[in-house]
Protein backbone atom coordinates (compact mmCIF):
# COMPACT_ATOMS: atom_id res chain seq x y z
CA UNK A 1 0.00 0.00 0.00
CA UNK A 2 2.75 2.44 0.99
CA UNK A 3 6.40 2.29 0.09
CA UNK A 4 9.16 4.81 0.59
CA UNK A 5 12.51 4.30 -1.05
CA UNK A 6 15.06 6.72 0.39
CA UNK A 7 12.42 9.42 0.28
CA UNK A 8 13.49 12.74 1.77
CA UNK A 9 11.97 16.18 2.16
CA UNK A 10 13.72 19.52 2.45
CA UNK A 11 12.25 22.92 3.34
CA UNK A 12 14.89 25.07 1.70
CA UNK A 13 18.04 24.53 3.77
CA UNK A 14 16.18 22.59 6.47
CA UNK A 15 15.95 18.83 6.24
CA UNK A 16 12.41 17.84 7.21
CA UNK A 17 12.88 14.14 6.59
CA UNK A 18 16.12 12.27 6.00
CA UNK A 19 16.20 9.58 3.31
CA UNK A 20 13.71 7.06 4.67
CA UNK A 21 12.80 3.59 3.51
CA UNK A 22 9.89 1.49 4.71
CA UNK A 23 6.81 -0.32 3.47
CA UNK A 24 3.32 -0.80 4.78
CA UNK A 25 1.39 -3.76 3.46
CA UNK A 26 -2.12 -3.73 2.00
CA UNK A 27 -5.12 -4.32 4.25
CA UNK A 28 -6.52 -2.78 7.36
CA UNK A 29 -4.77 -2.02 10.61
CA UNK A 30 -3.40 0.91 12.52
CA UNK A 31 0.14 2.13 12.22
CA UNK A 32 1.39 4.69 14.71
CA UNK A 33 3.90 7.32 13.72
CA UNK A 34 5.66 8.26 16.91
CA UNK A 35 8.14 11.00 17.56
CA UNK A 36 8.62 14.24 19.50
CA UNK A 37 7.70 17.59 18.01
CA UNK A 38 9.89 18.35 15.01
CA UNK A 39 10.71 14.68 14.41
CA UNK A 40 9.45 14.74 10.83
CA UNK A 41 6.05 13.12 11.34
CA UNK A 42 4.12 15.80 9.49
CA UNK A 43 6.71 15.84 6.71
CA UNK A 44 6.25 12.10 6.21
CA UNK A 45 2.47 12.41 6.27
CA UNK A 46 2.60 15.24 3.74
CA UNK A 47 4.64 13.07 1.41
CA UNK A 48 2.19 10.19 1.76
CA UNK A 49 -0.90 12.33 1.30
CA UNK A 50 0.46 13.93 -1.85
CA UNK A 51 0.68 17.46 -0.50
CA UNK A 52 4.41 17.65 -1.12
CA UNK A 53 6.62 15.78 -3.57
CA UNK A 54 9.78 14.20 -2.17
CA UNK A 55 12.99 16.20 -2.53
CA UNK A 56 14.76 12.93 -3.18
CA UNK A 57 13.97 9.25 -3.43
CA UNK A 58 10.57 7.83 -4.22
CA UNK A 59 7.17 7.72 -2.53
CA UNK A 60 4.55 5.25 -3.70
CA UNK A 61 1.02 4.97 -2.40
CA UNK A 62 -1.19 2.33 -4.02
CA UNK A 63 1.73 1.81 -6.41
CA UNK A 64 1.83 5.39 -7.67
CA UNK A 65 3.42 8.72 -6.79
CA UNK A 66 0.77 10.59 -4.78
CA UNK A 67 1.66 14.24 -5.50
CA UNK A 68 -1.27 15.81 -7.44
CA UNK A 69 -2.33 12.32 -8.50
CA UNK A 70 -6.16 12.01 -8.50
CA UNK A 71 -5.98 8.22 -8.77
CA UNK A 72 -4.18 8.07 -5.41
CA UNK A 73 -6.00 10.97 -3.75
CA UNK A 74 -9.39 9.36 -4.49
CA UNK A 75 -8.36 6.47 -2.25
CA UNK A 76 -6.98 8.32 0.77
CA UNK A 77 -8.31 10.65 3.42
CA UNK A 78 -6.27 13.17 5.41
CA UNK A 79 -7.00 14.78 8.75
CA UNK A 80 -4.34 17.48 9.14
CA UNK A 81 -3.17 18.68 12.53
CA UNK A 82 -5.13 21.44 14.27
CA UNK A 83 -8.75 22.46 14.05
CA UNK A 84 -8.61 24.94 11.21
CA UNK A 85 -11.64 25.05 8.94
CA UNK A 86 -12.82 27.70 6.47
CA UNK A 87 -14.44 30.52 8.39
CA UNK A 88 -18.06 31.48 7.97
CA UNK A 89 -19.35 28.23 6.48
CA UNK A 90 -21.85 25.67 7.71
CA UNK A 91 -20.44 22.21 8.32
CA UNK A 92 -23.05 20.31 6.29
CA UNK A 93 -22.66 22.54 3.23
CA UNK A 94 -18.90 22.44 3.43
CA UNK A 95 -18.98 18.65 3.71
CA UNK A 96 -21.23 18.47 0.66
CA UNK A 97 -18.65 20.48 -1.28
CA UNK A 98 -15.83 18.24 -0.09
CA UNK A 99 -17.86 15.22 -1.16
CA UNK A 100 -18.39 16.70 -4.61
CA UNK A 101 -14.68 17.42 -4.86
CA UNK A 102 -14.12 13.74 -4.09
CA UNK A 103 -16.28 12.72 -7.04
CA UNK A 104 -19.52 12.05 -5.17
CA UNK A 105 -22.87 13.33 -6.37
CA UNK A 106 -26.61 12.88 -5.99
CA UNK A 107 -27.92 10.21 -3.65
CA UNK A 108 -24.47 8.69 -3.17
CA UNK A 109 -23.25 12.04 -1.84
CA UNK A 110 -26.19 12.40 0.53
CA UNK A 111 -25.73 8.87 1.82
CA UNK A 112 -21.97 9.31 2.24
CA UNK A 113 -22.44 12.59 4.10
CA UNK A 114 -25.06 11.12 6.42
CA UNK A 115 -22.87 8.08 7.06
CA UNK A 116 -19.76 10.16 7.79
CA UNK A 117 -21.64 12.49 10.13
CA UNK A 118 -23.22 9.51 11.88
CA UNK A 119 -19.81 7.87 12.24
CA UNK A 120 -18.30 10.90 13.97
CA UNK A 121 -21.43 11.59 16.02
CA UNK A 122 -22.23 14.96 14.45
CA UNK A 123 -25.42 14.18 12.53
CA UNK A 124 -27.55 16.49 14.67
CA UNK A 125 -25.10 19.39 14.79
CA UNK A 126 -23.88 19.63 11.22
CA UNK A 127 -26.09 22.64 10.52
CA UNK A 128 -23.88 24.80 12.75
CA UNK A 129 -21.24 27.13 11.36
CA UNK A 130 -17.65 26.30 12.24
CA UNK A 131 -17.43 29.45 14.36
CA UNK A 132 -20.12 28.06 16.68
CA UNK A 133 -18.44 24.67 17.12
CA UNK A 134 -16.15 23.57 19.92
CA UNK A 135 -12.66 22.32 19.16
CA UNK A 136 -13.79 18.71 19.58
CA UNK A 137 -16.72 19.22 17.21
CA UNK A 138 -14.48 20.77 14.57
CA UNK A 139 -12.09 17.85 14.92
CA UNK A 140 -14.96 15.45 14.28
CA UNK A 141 -16.00 17.37 11.18
CA UNK A 142 -12.42 17.22 9.93
CA UNK A 143 -12.53 13.49 10.42
CA UNK A 144 -15.88 13.31 8.63
CA UNK A 145 -14.46 15.07 5.54
CA UNK A 146 -11.71 12.46 5.39
CA UNK A 147 -14.20 9.59 5.64
CA UNK A 148 -16.73 10.91 3.12
CA UNK A 149 -15.44 9.04 0.09
CA UNK A 150 -14.67 5.79 1.91
CA UNK A 151 -10.86 5.96 1.79
CA UNK A 152 -8.72 2.83 1.91
CA UNK A 153 -5.95 4.79 3.62
CA UNK A 154 -6.75 7.24 6.40
CA UNK A 155 -3.97 9.57 7.54
CA UNK A 156 -4.32 11.52 10.78
CA UNK A 157 -1.77 14.05 12.00
CA UNK A 158 -1.81 14.44 15.80
CA UNK A 159 -5.58 13.87 15.97
CA UNK A 160 -5.73 13.69 19.78
CA UNK A 161 -4.30 17.14 20.42
CA UNK A 162 -6.73 19.28 22.38
CA UNK A 163 -9.35 16.56 22.79
CA UNK A 164 -10.80 15.84 26.21
CA UNK A 165 -10.33 12.26 27.55
CA UNK A 166 -13.81 11.18 26.53
CA UNK A 167 -13.43 12.46 22.99
CA UNK A 168 -9.99 10.86 22.83
CA UNK A 169 -11.35 7.44 23.78
CA UNK A 170 -14.21 7.87 21.34
CA UNK A 171 -11.80 8.66 18.53
CA UNK A 172 -9.65 5.67 19.42
CA UNK A 173 -12.69 3.39 19.28
CA UNK A 174 -13.64 4.84 15.93
CA UNK A 175 -10.17 4.34 14.48
CA UNK A 176 -10.11 0.73 15.73
CA UNK A 177 -13.50 0.14 14.13
CA UNK A 178 -12.36 1.59 10.81
CA UNK A 179 -9.22 -0.52 10.91
CA UNK A 180 -11.40 -3.56 11.57
CA UNK A 181 -13.40 -2.70 8.46
CA UNK A 182 -10.27 -2.89 6.31
CA UNK A 183 -9.10 0.75 6.35
CA UNK A 184 -5.36 1.23 6.80
CA UNK A 185 -5.03 3.97 9.43
CA UNK A 186 -1.80 5.92 9.81
CA UNK A 187 -1.86 8.09 12.89
CA UNK A 188 0.87 10.33 14.25
CA UNK A 189 1.41 11.37 17.84
CA UNK A 190 4.20 12.51 20.12
CA UNK A 191 2.66 10.69 23.08
CA UNK A 192 3.78 7.10 23.48
CA UNK A 193 0.84 6.01 25.62
CA UNK A 194 -1.68 7.25 23.05
CA UNK A 195 -0.08 5.26 20.30
CA UNK A 196 0.42 2.23 22.53
CA UNK A 197 -3.30 2.17 23.34
CA UNK A 198 -4.21 2.34 19.72
CA UNK A 199 -1.90 0.54 17.44
CA UNK A 200 -0.36 -2.76 16.53
CA UNK A 201 2.55 -1.26 14.66
CA UNK A 202 4.83 1.73 15.31
CA UNK A 203 7.24 3.80 13.26
CA UNK A 204 9.65 5.81 15.41
CA UNK A 205 10.88 9.10 14.02
CA UNK A 206 13.40 11.48 15.50
CA UNK A 207 14.98 14.59 13.99
CA UNK A 208 13.87 13.64 10.52
CA UNK A 209 15.10 10.07 10.75
CA UNK A 210 13.23 6.81 10.99
CA UNK A 211 14.85 5.23 14.03
CA UNK A 212 12.90 2.03 14.36
CA UNK A 213 9.81 0.23 13.26
CA UNK A 214 8.00 -2.70 14.76
CA UNK A 215 5.25 -3.75 17.10
CA UNK A 216 4.64 -2.01 20.39
CA UNK A 217 6.31 -4.94 22.20
CA UNK A 218 9.37 -4.75 19.99
CA UNK A 219 9.67 -1.01 20.51
CA UNK A 220 9.22 -1.43 24.27
CA UNK A 221 11.96 -4.04 24.34
CA UNK A 222 14.16 -1.63 22.45
CA UNK A 223 13.40 1.09 24.97
CA UNK A 224 13.95 -1.29 27.92
CA UNK A 225 17.59 -1.68 26.95
CA UNK A 226 18.15 1.86 28.08
CA UNK A 227 18.26 2.93 31.72
CA UNK A 228 15.51 5.21 32.99
CA UNK A 229 15.95 7.52 35.97
CA UNK A 230 13.54 7.30 38.92
CA UNK A 231 13.68 9.55 41.98
CA UNK A 232 12.49 7.84 45.18
CA UNK A 233 11.76 10.30 47.96
CA UNK A 234 11.99 8.98 51.51
CA UNK A 235 14.75 7.76 53.83
CA UNK A 236 17.68 7.64 51.37
CA UNK A 237 19.76 4.95 53.09
CA UNK A 238 16.89 2.48 53.43
CA UNK A 239 15.81 3.12 49.88
CA UNK A 240 19.37 2.66 48.61
CA UNK A 241 19.70 -0.63 50.55
CA UNK A 242 16.59 -1.97 48.83
CA UNK A 243 17.67 -0.65 45.42
CA UNK A 244 21.11 -2.27 45.32
CA UNK A 245 19.48 -5.70 45.61
CA UNK A 246 17.49 -5.16 42.41
CA UNK A 247 18.95 -6.72 39.25
CA UNK A 248 17.68 -3.87 37.02
CA UNK A 249 19.75 -1.24 38.83
CA UNK A 250 22.36 0.37 36.62
CA UNK A 251 23.38 3.34 38.76
CA UNK A 252 22.45 5.04 42.01
CA UNK A 253 22.83 8.61 43.24
CA UNK A 254 22.07 9.96 46.70
CA UNK A 255 20.31 13.30 47.08
CA UNK A 256 19.00 15.30 50.02
CA UNK A 257 16.01 13.24 51.25
CA UNK A 258 15.89 11.11 48.12
CA UNK A 259 17.73 8.61 46.02
CA UNK A 260 17.91 8.61 42.22
CA UNK A 261 18.01 5.21 40.57
CA UNK A 262 19.01 4.52 37.02
CA UNK A 263 17.20 1.30 36.10
CA UNK A 264 16.75 -0.91 33.07
CA UNK A 265 13.32 -2.41 32.36
CA UNK A 266 11.35 -0.08 34.63
CA UNK A 267 8.23 -2.10 33.94
CA UNK A 268 9.84 -5.03 35.83
CA UNK A 269 11.11 -3.11 38.82
CA UNK A 270 8.09 -0.86 39.37
CA UNK A 271 5.68 -3.61 40.56
CA UNK A 272 8.28 -4.85 43.09
CA UNK A 273 8.80 -1.29 44.30
CA UNK A 274 5.04 -0.93 44.70
CA UNK A 275 4.80 -4.18 46.69
CA UNK A 276 7.73 -3.25 48.93
CA UNK A 277 6.26 0.16 49.69
CA UNK A 278 2.81 -1.30 50.37
CA UNK A 279 4.29 -3.88 52.72
CA UNK A 280 6.21 -1.17 54.58
CA UNK A 281 9.61 -2.65 53.73
CA UNK A 282 10.83 0.67 52.30
CA UNK A 283 10.05 4.20 53.56
CA UNK A 284 8.85 5.56 50.20
CA UNK A 285 7.04 8.90 50.22
CA UNK A 286 7.13 9.79 46.51
CA UNK A 287 8.18 8.33 43.17
CA UNK A 288 9.06 10.58 40.20
CA UNK A 289 10.18 9.25 36.85
CA UNK A 290 12.74 11.81 35.71
CA UNK A 291 13.11 10.93 32.07
CA UNK A 292 10.25 8.72 31.00
CA UNK A 293 9.09 11.36 28.57
CA UNK A 294 9.44 10.59 24.92
CA UNK A 295 12.17 13.12 24.27
CA UNK A 296 14.44 11.31 26.73
CA UNK A 297 13.62 7.97 25.18
CA UNK A 298 14.51 9.32 21.77
CA UNK A 299 17.74 10.74 23.10
CA UNK A 300 18.69 7.21 24.18
CA UNK A 301 17.69 5.79 20.85
CA UNK A 302 19.61 8.45 18.99
CA UNK A 303 22.78 7.53 20.87
CA UNK A 304 22.07 3.92 20.05
CA UNK A 305 21.41 4.78 16.45
CA UNK A 306 24.68 6.65 16.17
CA UNK B 1 -15.94 3.03 -2.04
CA UNK B 2 -13.26 5.21 -3.64
CA UNK B 3 -14.65 7.54 -6.28
CA UNK B 4 -13.56 8.70 -9.70
CA UNK B 5 -12.10 12.20 -9.84
CA UNK B 6 -14.68 14.93 -10.51
CA UNK B 7 -14.55 16.78 -13.82
CA UNK B 8 -13.10 20.32 -13.90
CA UNK B 9 -16.62 21.65 -14.45
CA UNK B 10 -17.88 19.75 -11.40
CA UNK B 11 -14.92 21.13 -9.44
CA UNK B 12 -15.77 24.69 -10.49
CA UNK B 13 -19.44 24.22 -9.63
CA UNK B 14 -18.75 22.59 -6.26
CA UNK B 15 -16.24 25.23 -5.20
CA UNK B 16 -18.35 28.15 -6.39
CA UNK B 17 -21.51 26.93 -4.64
CA UNK B 18 -19.60 25.73 -1.59
CA UNK B 19 -18.06 29.11 -0.86
CA UNK B 20 -20.96 31.27 -2.07
CA UNK B 21 -22.33 31.80 1.49
CA UNK B 22 -19.20 33.84 2.22
CA UNK B 23 -20.64 36.59 0.00
CA UNK B 24 -23.34 37.38 2.50
CA UNK B 25 -20.84 38.06 5.27
CA UNK B 26 -18.89 41.18 6.14
CA UNK B 27 -16.46 41.15 3.25
CA UNK B 28 -19.21 40.57 0.72
CA UNK B 29 -21.20 43.52 1.97
CA UNK B 30 -18.04 45.64 1.99
CA UNK B 31 -17.58 44.88 -1.70
CA UNK B 32 -21.22 45.77 -2.35
CA UNK B 33 -20.89 48.99 -0.36
CA UNK B 34 -17.94 50.12 -2.46
CA UNK B 35 -20.35 50.49 -5.37
CA UNK B 36 -23.57 51.20 -3.54
CA UNK B 37 -22.31 54.00 -1.31
CA UNK B 38 -20.95 56.45 -3.93
CA UNK B 39 -23.79 55.77 -6.33
CA UNK B 40 -26.32 55.91 -3.50
CA UNK B 41 -24.96 59.22 -2.23
CA UNK B 42 -25.06 60.60 -5.75
CA UNK B 43 -28.66 59.43 -6.14
CA UNK B 44 -29.53 60.99 -2.80
CA UNK B 45 -28.00 64.35 -3.74
CA UNK B 46 -29.73 64.18 -7.13
CA UNK B 47 -33.10 63.46 -5.55
CA UNK B 48 -32.63 66.20 -2.95
CA UNK B 49 -31.71 68.70 -5.68
CA UNK B 50 -34.78 67.78 -7.66
CA UNK B 51 -36.99 68.14 -4.61
CA UNK B 52 -35.49 71.59 -4.01
CA UNK B 53 -36.17 72.48 -7.63
CA UNK B 54 -32.46 72.80 -8.40
CA UNK B 55 -30.81 71.68 -11.62
CA UNK B 56 -28.46 68.73 -11.32
CA UNK B 57 -24.95 68.80 -12.72
CA UNK B 58 -24.93 66.86 -16.02
CA UNK B 59 -21.26 65.95 -15.51
CA UNK B 60 -21.98 64.33 -12.14
CA UNK B 61 -22.55 60.84 -13.56
CA UNK B 62 -19.37 61.04 -15.61
CA UNK B 63 -17.36 62.21 -12.60
CA UNK B 64 -18.63 59.44 -10.34
CA UNK B 65 -18.08 56.82 -13.01
CA UNK B 66 -14.49 57.75 -13.84
CA UNK B 67 -13.17 59.20 -10.59
CA UNK B 68 -15.27 57.19 -8.17
CA UNK B 69 -15.98 53.76 -9.58
CA UNK B 70 -13.17 53.25 -12.08
CA UNK B 71 -10.23 54.92 -10.34
CA UNK B 72 -11.04 54.13 -6.73
CA UNK B 73 -13.77 51.62 -6.11
CA UNK B 74 -12.99 48.94 -8.71
CA UNK B 75 -9.37 48.50 -7.53
CA UNK B 76 -10.45 48.53 -3.88
CA UNK B 77 -13.12 45.93 -4.67
CA UNK B 78 -10.45 43.71 -6.19
CA UNK B 79 -8.13 44.31 -3.25
CA UNK B 80 -10.91 43.38 -0.81
CA UNK B 81 -12.42 40.42 -2.68
CA UNK B 82 -9.34 38.63 -4.02
CA UNK B 83 -7.90 37.74 -0.59
CA UNK B 84 -11.19 35.95 0.15
CA UNK B 85 -10.50 33.63 -2.75
CA UNK B 86 -7.90 30.88 -2.79
CA UNK B 87 -5.47 33.13 -0.92
CA UNK B 88 -7.71 32.86 2.15
CA UNK B 89 -7.30 29.08 2.23
CA UNK B 90 -3.57 29.50 1.92
CA UNK B 91 -3.43 31.89 4.84
CA UNK B 92 -5.91 29.99 7.02
CA UNK B 93 -4.04 26.76 6.23
CA UNK B 94 -7.21 25.08 5.06
CA UNK B 95 -5.83 24.63 1.55
CA UNK B 96 -4.49 21.10 2.26
CA UNK B 97 -8.07 19.97 2.79
CA UNK B 98 -8.76 20.94 -0.83
CA UNK B 99 -5.43 19.77 -2.22
CA UNK B 100 -5.88 16.19 -1.00
CA UNK B 101 -9.08 15.86 -3.03
CA UNK B 102 -8.87 14.18 -6.42
CA UNK B 103 -10.33 17.30 -8.07
CA UNK B 104 -8.61 19.55 -10.63
CA UNK B 105 -6.41 21.79 -8.47
CA UNK B 106 -6.08 24.39 -11.24
CA UNK B 107 -9.83 25.02 -11.09
CA UNK B 108 -9.84 26.12 -7.44
CA UNK B 109 -8.80 29.79 -7.93
CA UNK B 110 -11.51 30.35 -10.56
CA UNK B 111 -14.04 28.29 -8.60
CA UNK B 112 -13.51 30.37 -5.49
CA UNK B 113 -13.34 33.61 -7.50
CA UNK B 114 -16.49 33.12 -9.57
CA UNK B 115 -18.98 33.91 -6.77
CA UNK B 116 -17.06 37.10 -6.00
CA UNK B 117 -17.00 38.06 -9.67
CA UNK B 118 -20.74 37.53 -10.05
CA UNK B 119 -21.51 39.33 -6.81
CA UNK B 120 -19.36 42.34 -7.68
CA UNK B 121 -20.63 42.38 -11.27
CA UNK B 122 -24.23 42.47 -10.08
CA UNK B 123 -23.53 45.50 -7.90
CA UNK B 124 -21.58 47.21 -10.67
CA UNK B 125 -24.50 46.76 -13.06
CA UNK B 126 -26.81 48.23 -10.44
CA UNK B 127 -24.34 51.08 -9.97
CA UNK B 128 -24.22 51.80 -13.69
CA UNK B 129 -28.01 51.80 -13.82
CA UNK B 130 -28.12 54.12 -10.83
CA UNK B 131 -25.80 56.56 -12.59
CA UNK B 132 -28.23 56.67 -15.50
CA UNK B 133 -30.78 58.17 -13.14
CA UNK B 134 -28.28 60.85 -12.13
CA UNK B 135 -27.75 61.81 -15.75
CA UNK B 136 -25.60 59.35 -17.63
CA UNK B 137 -25.71 59.28 -21.41
CA UNK B 138 -28.14 56.43 -22.32
CA UNK B 139 -26.14 55.60 -25.45
CA UNK B 140 -23.13 54.78 -23.27
CA UNK B 141 -24.97 52.60 -20.72
CA UNK B 142 -24.05 49.28 -22.28
CA UNK B 143 -20.47 50.43 -22.76
CA UNK B 144 -20.23 51.49 -19.13
CA UNK B 145 -21.65 48.21 -17.90
CA UNK B 146 -19.25 46.33 -20.19
CA UNK B 147 -16.35 48.45 -19.00
CA UNK B 148 -17.09 47.97 -15.32
CA UNK B 149 -17.81 44.25 -15.52
CA UNK B 150 -14.91 43.57 -17.91
CA UNK B 151 -12.46 45.50 -15.75
CA UNK B 152 -13.78 43.82 -12.59
CA UNK B 153 -13.19 40.42 -14.21
CA UNK B 154 -9.63 41.36 -15.14
CA UNK B 155 -8.73 43.13 -11.90
CA UNK B 156 -10.12 40.36 -9.67
CA UNK B 157 -8.23 37.75 -11.68
CA UNK B 158 -5.05 39.81 -11.57
CA UNK B 159 -5.26 40.22 -7.81
CA UNK B 160 -5.93 36.50 -7.35
CA UNK B 161 -2.82 35.71 -9.36
CA UNK B 162 -0.72 38.31 -7.52
CA UNK B 163 -1.97 36.86 -4.22
CA UNK B 164 -0.59 33.46 -5.20
CA UNK B 165 2.67 34.83 -6.57
CA UNK B 166 3.57 37.14 -3.68
CA UNK B 167 3.15 36.97 0.07
CA UNK B 168 2.18 40.64 0.15
CA UNK B 169 -0.07 40.44 -2.87
CA UNK B 170 -2.45 43.13 -1.62
CA UNK B 171 0.42 45.58 -1.27
CA UNK B 172 1.69 44.90 -4.79
CA UNK B 173 -1.83 45.17 -6.12
CA UNK B 174 -2.35 48.51 -4.40
CA UNK B 175 0.93 49.79 -5.82
CA UNK B 176 -0.12 48.71 -9.29
CA UNK B 177 -3.57 50.27 -9.14
CA UNK B 178 -2.75 53.48 -7.35
CA UNK B 179 0.81 54.18 -8.50
CA UNK B 180 1.55 52.40 -11.75
CA UNK B 181 -1.73 53.05 -13.58
CA UNK B 182 -1.70 56.82 -12.85
CA UNK B 183 2.02 57.01 -13.69
CA UNK B 184 1.42 55.54 -17.11
CA UNK B 185 -0.38 58.78 -17.93
CA UNK B 186 2.98 60.33 -18.65
CA UNK B 187 4.30 57.39 -20.67
CA UNK B 188 4.11 56.98 -24.43
CA UNK B 189 0.62 56.10 -25.67
CA UNK B 190 1.43 52.51 -26.59
CA UNK B 191 2.34 51.81 -22.96
CA UNK B 192 -1.05 53.08 -21.88
CA UNK B 193 -2.52 50.02 -23.52
CA UNK B 194 -1.15 48.18 -20.49
CA UNK B 195 -3.67 49.90 -18.20
CA UNK B 196 -7.22 48.93 -17.39
CA UNK B 197 -8.18 52.58 -17.75
CA UNK B 198 -7.38 52.53 -21.46
CA UNK B 199 -9.88 49.76 -22.19
CA UNK B 200 -12.45 51.16 -19.79
CA UNK B 201 -12.35 54.47 -21.63
CA UNK B 202 -12.56 52.67 -24.93
CA UNK B 203 -15.77 50.96 -23.81
CA UNK B 204 -17.35 53.72 -21.73
CA UNK B 205 -16.39 56.56 -24.03
CA UNK B 206 -13.22 58.57 -23.90
CA UNK B 207 -13.38 61.58 -21.66
CA UNK B 208 -11.08 63.54 -23.93
CA UNK B 209 -13.78 65.97 -24.99
CA UNK B 210 -15.21 66.44 -21.51
CA UNK B 211 -12.35 66.84 -19.06
CA UNK B 212 -9.44 69.18 -18.73
CA UNK B 213 -6.21 68.37 -20.48
CA UNK B 214 -4.29 67.42 -17.32
CA UNK B 215 -7.01 64.90 -16.44
CA UNK B 216 -6.70 63.04 -19.69
CA UNK B 217 -5.44 59.52 -19.50
CA UNK B 218 -3.74 59.55 -22.85
CA UNK B 219 -1.88 62.20 -24.71
CA UNK B 220 -4.03 61.14 -27.60
CA UNK B 221 -7.61 60.03 -27.97
CA UNK B 222 -8.30 56.40 -27.07
CA UNK B 223 -8.89 54.71 -30.39
CA UNK B 224 -9.10 51.03 -29.44
CA UNK B 225 -12.34 49.60 -30.76
CA UNK B 226 -14.79 48.71 -27.95
CA UNK B 227 -15.06 45.12 -29.18
CA UNK B 228 -11.30 44.79 -28.98
CA UNK B 229 -11.32 46.41 -25.55
CA UNK B 230 -13.84 43.96 -24.07
CA UNK B 231 -11.98 41.09 -25.70
CA UNK B 232 -8.72 42.24 -24.16
CA UNK B 233 -10.27 42.55 -20.69
CA UNK B 234 -11.93 39.14 -20.88
CA UNK B 235 -8.83 37.48 -22.31
CA UNK B 236 -6.55 39.12 -19.74
CA UNK B 237 -8.81 37.94 -16.92
CA UNK B 238 -8.94 34.42 -18.34
CA UNK B 239 -5.15 34.40 -18.66
CA UNK B 240 -4.74 35.48 -15.04
CA UNK B 241 -7.18 32.81 -13.79
CA UNK B 242 -5.33 30.21 -15.85
CA UNK B 243 -1.95 31.32 -14.51
CA UNK B 244 -3.29 31.29 -10.95
CA UNK B 245 -4.54 27.74 -11.50
CA UNK B 246 -1.25 26.68 -13.01
CA UNK B 247 0.69 28.24 -10.13
CA UNK B 248 -1.46 26.45 -7.56
CA UNK B 249 -1.20 23.15 -9.41
CA UNK B 250 2.57 23.37 -9.71
CA UNK B 251 3.39 24.66 -6.24
CA UNK B 252 3.81 22.11 -3.46
CA UNK B 253 1.91 23.54 -0.51
CA UNK B 254 2.18 21.71 2.77
CA UNK B 255 0.29 21.77 6.02
CA UNK B 256 2.11 24.87 7.20
CA UNK B 257 1.16 26.72 4.03
CA UNK B 258 4.81 26.80 3.07
CA UNK B 259 6.50 25.32 0.10
CA UNK B 260 8.97 22.49 0.25
CA UNK B 261 11.79 21.98 -2.19
CA UNK B 262 10.29 19.38 -4.47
Amino acid sequence: MISLDRASLRYGPILGLSPTTFELPDGGGITGLLGPNGAGKSSLLQLLSGLLPPSGGEVRVFGQAPFRNPAVLARLGLVPEGDRLPSGLRADRWLRMMGELSGLSGEALKAAQARALETVGMADRAHLTFARMSKGMRQRIRLAQALLHGPELLILDEPFNGLDPEARLGLMDLLRRLAGEGVRVLVSSHILSEIAQLTDRILLLFRGRLLAEGTVTEIRQLLDRHPVELRLTGEPLDLARWAVEQPELAALRMEEGAVVLSVRSPRDILPRLQQAAAAGRIPLRALDPLDLNLDAVFQYLTKDHA
Amino acid sequence: MSQAAPSPLATLRATAFGYAPRLLQGRGWAVAALVAVPVGISLGVFTFSRLQGLDSDPAEALRIFHDGLVKMMLPIMALVAAPAGIREDLEQRTLPLLLVRPAAVWAYPLGKGLPWFLWGAAWLVLGALGLQVVGGDPSLLLGRIGALVGAWWGELALMTLVGLLFKRGTLWGALYFFLWEPLLRIFPPFLQRLTFTHYIESLAGSRAAEVKTHELLAQEQVTTHPAVAILVLVAFGALCWALAGWKLHRTPIGLAGSEAEG
